[in-house]
């Protein structure tokens, strides 16, 4: 295993409220590595944003408190560093685009002044060649004409094509570390497809690590290498990509997994939809977050907090019923029949999607 | 851009006419109505019947309404009841008056309460915030011309620092060093009125702003605080500004009435009181109108500068957004 | 206040019966009105507004018992007397009527202003806003256009110019007053209208074939409740402002009737004698005014609790 760019230990956030301190994050952990894409999947409101913007440190501006852990980049702490110091990484070694391309843009200044503006600011250099470099990668992103469109305002152009900005304004300074919080939740399917394509050849060209955040299984196991599955603050399963859709071990990953369409071999059946919904960060349940919603939860998940397991190879599973299991391929036989039904063979089928 | 303004021209000037239209029917339900304005006083009755016959003023109301127009576009606005003066004459002088103190006082609490403002919505709830709101209650609870006479009591009465009332101290030279202590008072009372509501547009407009993602997206971008503030949220929370402060426009010149009263300012607002106890319509009819064409010329300002400041009004006048 | 459905969001459609005409189920509208309720109550300025307000009524409504003379008894055997003279506690004016009786007796103008100014301008506006969000079309064009009209000329000079045409009299004064205020109501009922006039419980109804003026009182009225109450205690205030501007330029109230405005203008005359005499009237205006406002804003985020949702608590760099 190589060394990891990024890598986060036992994060906690919190949002101050009137009920105390809300953790939106319980103690997450994750590694990225150079040139791969991690993605993080999990039902909105799982706390996947708060994450990505933690790491950022863009957290402080929307009222949370990174309560404790450590966010290592090149081994240096995140989390001990100053609004200051954070000024001169974000956008530079570390940039994020966000899920509203149309809001994401300032509406009152030109695109190409939007973009331009990263690459005086953090490369020092003149209004005209940031403009070109702007330019330059207006064409990287696949926009037509870029000389014109630079100087267009965010409400001339498409909704794929302000994500093509966004994504041309976080990545003009060459950033090793790109975070992309639901880059595609807001397009088209058509588009979507599109800007995951870009996403993945600008990977390749500028070997950058993408922490690719999304609530889409199918879109997670289109681009991604590692994938970590969360749910109400906490990470449930994380793996590769073959060892979480080919072996899903978390009933949350799973009820994920039988929710995108075409997954189960029988066409035409209603779409699987996990029952309830995620709890609020006021009430969360006890021992397991998941147990409510749980199919095959047991007494002792109502009680305790289930601890990681790891399967082997990094194969991480947070549930009880994965206790004592030593190998990934083993299915615990507590897993009722209808969890079990249906060959599992998500990873390749969901890529031909 | 020239469509949207053109199209702004037209319905100001629309406004404009209804609002002469509206004033010429309040003075013709007036009991004695135009005949008391045009015609000369103390005629004999047959006299007055010639008078008003080559006035027109036998007419029908539309023909009367039409011919008023014209006089009024060729600037003439009739003539006083009771010494036969031209409005003109009496009129013109007070609307520089105005001008003067409501220009200093607008201008000061625009330059105290953006800031202010904007200080504020970075510091929510902290000491100056909450000085601005209680300033803002206030201003808004309190009747300003009460505050003037208080005003006068303590710094005029009392402290003897100020001059009591008036624009310049007679028998002395009206210049500037006359005006200046004389200014101070009125347009406190003003400067208070205003800043009141301008600090509350200023800051919870910068709040609004500062909240949504493009904010979000300049700091993701490494941009420091200052240049987020000053440069990604200033301009467009100077948006809704612009309009409310097109909007706050007739408000701006009726509190002219009451500050000038209580320092007897010889502003167009003292001259309406007075005119309107004297009940000289013709007068009220022209500070109306003026007043009408102040306001409105004032927000077509307002939109070019929203224009200006807002590069999607240049495509709402098209119609729509382009692809 | 159960009974008026305060706690509905203008929007909120399933708070709605789909194509029932009939009255709302109240128990729901009651309990929402009753969480707004309690949650006024847990306003510290809402609750001492209200209070100050009621002070203020009671003194209104007992004025007569209360006050020690006749406000209005002219006797020049006693004028100008200062503060604390004897039974005149806060002394005399130039005519020795007793200030604090006429303080008294003025709360009722104020208050009687403020309330009908409000109720009947909420009259006016709804009914135009109604007419012009339902119908649409030229109605519409019509009373908007009205409203540019009312809002590009000073409403004080509108004001002004009318008594000076019409005279002034107490209820002349207070029919001025909403019909130059009536033009925010207006904007707010058609707004509502109009985002309500496509949904499906309008359509619904109008295909139950129920009359139009049906529609208007029992659906989309109750919708914009909220927005109106609020509305309408804000003007409260503003009515009693101008109802003291118009009476202390001499055009309001006029003696042998007192009000605070009038008797400020009374007080800026003789200031240089009696100072005090100025600050009582515009100190009562002013505590009115601040409680009609707090009781406003208490409404509001009462009826509106989103709104006042304290933002993310931020920190500016460290
Ligand atoms: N600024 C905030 N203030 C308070 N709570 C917040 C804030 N942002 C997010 N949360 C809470 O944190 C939890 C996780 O939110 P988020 O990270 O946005 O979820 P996701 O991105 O997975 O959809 C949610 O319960 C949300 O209510
Ligand atoms: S620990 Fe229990 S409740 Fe939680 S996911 Fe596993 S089986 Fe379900
Ligand atoms: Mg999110």
């Amino acid at each position: 295993m190589s060394v990891s760019l990024l890598e986060i230990k036992d994060l906690t956030v919190g949002f101050p409220a009137e009920q105390g301190i809300l953790k939106a994050v319980d103690r997450v952990s994750l590694k990225m590595e150079e040139g791969k894409t991690f993605c993080l999947v999990g039902e909105s409101g799982s706390g996947k944003s708060v994450t990505s913007l933690s790491i950022m440190r863009l957290i402080d501006y929307d009222g949370g408190d990174i309560l404790s852990g450590e966010i290592f980049f090149h081994g240096e702490d995140l989390v001990q560093k100053s609004q200051e110091e954070m000024i001169k990484l974000r956008g530079y070694k570390l940039a994020m685009i966000f899920q509203e391309p149309m809001s994401a843009l300032n509406p009152v200044f030109t695109v190409g002044d939007q973009i331009a503006e990263a690459v005086m600011l953090h490369q020092k250099k003149g209004k005209k060649e940031a403009w070109q470099d702007a330019i330059e990668m207006l064409r990287l992103v696949g926009i037509p004409a870029p000389e014109v469109r630079a100087r267009q305002y965010p409400h001339e152009l498409s909704g794929g094509m302000c994500q093509r900005v966004v994504i041309a304004m976080a990545l003009v300074c060459k950033p090793e570390v790109l975070i992309a919080d639901e880059p595609t939740t807001a397009l088209d399917v058509t588009v979507q497809a599109q800007i995951l394509d870009l996403l993945r050849q600008l990977k390749a060209e500028l070997n950058m690590a993408i922490l690719l955040i999304t609530h889409d299984m199918g879109v997670a196991a289109e681009v991604a290498d590692q994938i970590a599955v969360m749910y109400a603050g906490v990470i449930v399963e994380e793996g590769t990509v073959e060892q979480v859709f080919s072996h899903p071990c978390h009933p949350y990953t799973l009820g994920l997994l039988k929710s995108i369409p075409g997954y189960e071999s029988e066409r035409g059946k209603d779409l699987y939809a996990i029952p309830g919904n995620i709890p609020s960060l006021a009430q969360l349940p006890q021992g397991c977050r998941f147990h409510p919603r749980c199919v095959p939860a047991r007494e002792k998940c109502r009680l305790e907090e289930p601890v990681p397991h790891d399967l082997g190879s990094g194969h991480v599973v947070k549930c009880w019923l994965s206790e004592g299991a030593e190998r990934a391929e083993k299915r615990s036989p507590d897993l009722p029949a209808d969890m079990n039904q249906g060959e599992v063979n998500g990873g390749k089928e969901v890529r031909t999607l | 851009m020239r469509e949207y303004f053109l199209r702004r021209l037209l319905q100001s000037v629309l406004v404009l006419f209804l609002v002469s239209l509206v004033t010429f029917a309040l003075i013709h339900s007036a009991p004695g109505g135009p005949v008391r304005i045009y015609l000369t006083p103390g005629l004999s009755q047959e006299a007055a019947k010639v008078q008003a016959h080559n006035l027109g003023l036998d007419q029908p109301i539309p023909i009367q309404y039409v011919r008023w127009l014209g006089d009024l576009l060729q600037g003439n606005f009739g003539y006083t009841f009771k010494n036969h003066i031209p409005v003109g004459k009496i009129l013109w002088p007070t609307v520089g008056n105005t001008l003067i103190l409501m220009g200093v006082a607008w201008f000061l609490s625009l330059v105290i309460a953006i800031p202010w403002g904007i200080y504020n919505s970075t510091r929510e709830y902290g000491l100056s915030d909450q000085s601005a709101a209680v300033i803002s209650y206030l201003g808004f609870a309190m009747p300003t011309f009460w505050f003037g006479i208080l005003l006068q009591e303590l710094f005029s009465l009392k402290l003897n620092w100020l001059p009591l009332s008036d624009m310049y101290t007679m028998g002395q030279a009206r210049n500037i060093l006359n005006l200046l202590p004389h200014l101070v008072l009125p347009v406190t009372v003003l400067t208070l009125g205003f800043l009141a509501a301008y600090v509350k547009y200023s800051r919870s407009s910068m709040l609004e702003v500062l909240f949504q993602d493009y904010i979000r997206t300049a700091r993701a971008k490494g941009m420091p605080e200052r240049r987020v503030v000053f440069r990604h949220a200033l301009r467009n929370a100077l948006i809704p500004i612009i309009t409310v402060l097109g909007l706050d426009l007739p408000i701006l010149v009726g509190g002219a009435a009451l500050t000038e009263s209580v320092f007897n300012w010889p502003g167009m607002g003292r001259l309406f009181v007075e005119m309107a106890m004297a009940r000289e319509y013709s007068v009220l009819m022209a500070i109306t109108l003026l007043t009408a064409v102040i306001v409105i010329l004032g927000n077509l300002l307002a939109d070019i500068l929203y224009a200006v400041v807002d590069p999607r009004v240049q495509l709402a006048g098209r119609g729509g957004r382009a692809a | 206040m159960s009974g008026i459905p305060i706690g509905e969001s203008p929007l909120s459609g399933n708070s709605l019966p789909g194509g029932n005409p009939g009255p709302e189920p109240a128990p729901r509208v009651m309990s929402l009105g009753g969480m707004a309720w309690r949650r006024f109550l847990r306003n510290p300025f809402a609750v001492a507004g209200l209070v100050v307000l009621l002070f203020f009524v009671i003194v209104a409504l007992f004025a007569r018992f209360i006050a020690p003379f006749d406000p209005a008894r002219i006797d020049l055997l006693t004028s100008n007397l200062p503060f604390g003279s004897g039974a005149h506690i806060l002394g005399t004016d130039e005519l020795g009527r007793d200030i604090f009786s006429r303080l008294l007796y003025s709360s009722q103008v104020s208050l009687l202003v403020g309330f009908s100014v409000a109720f009947v301008s909420v009259f006016i506006g709804t009914l135009i806003g109604a007419v012009s969000g339902y119908f649409g079309g030229f109605v519409d064009t019509f009373f908007m256009r009205m409203v540019d009209v009312l809002n590009s000329v000073p409403l004080l000079f509108l004001n002004i110019l009318m008594l000076a045409i019409f005279g002034s009299s107490f209820v002349l004064l207070i029919c001025i007053l909403a019909l130059t205020s009536w033009m925010g109501v207006a904007r707010l009922v058609r707004g509502t209208f109009l985002q309500l006039r496509e949904t499906e419980y309008v359509e619904a109804a109008k295909a139950l074939g129920t009359s139009d003026w049906r529609i208007i009182t029992y659906h989309m009225i109750r919708n914009a409740t909220a927005p109106i109450i609020v509305n309408a205690t804000l003007m409260i205030g503003g009515a009693i402002l101008s109802e003291a501007a118009l009476s202390f330029l001499g055009l309001g109230i006029q003696p042998p009737q007192t009000s605070w405005g009038q008797m400020l203008s009374n007080a800026q005359a003789y200031m240089l004698t009696d100072p005090l005499q100025a600050v009582y009237p515009g100190l009562c205006i002013l505590v009115v005014v601040l409680a009609v406002n707090f009781i406003g804003d208490g409404i509001q985020s009462a009826i509106d609790p989103r709104r006042k949702v304290r933002r993310p608590r931020r920190r500016w760099g460290h």
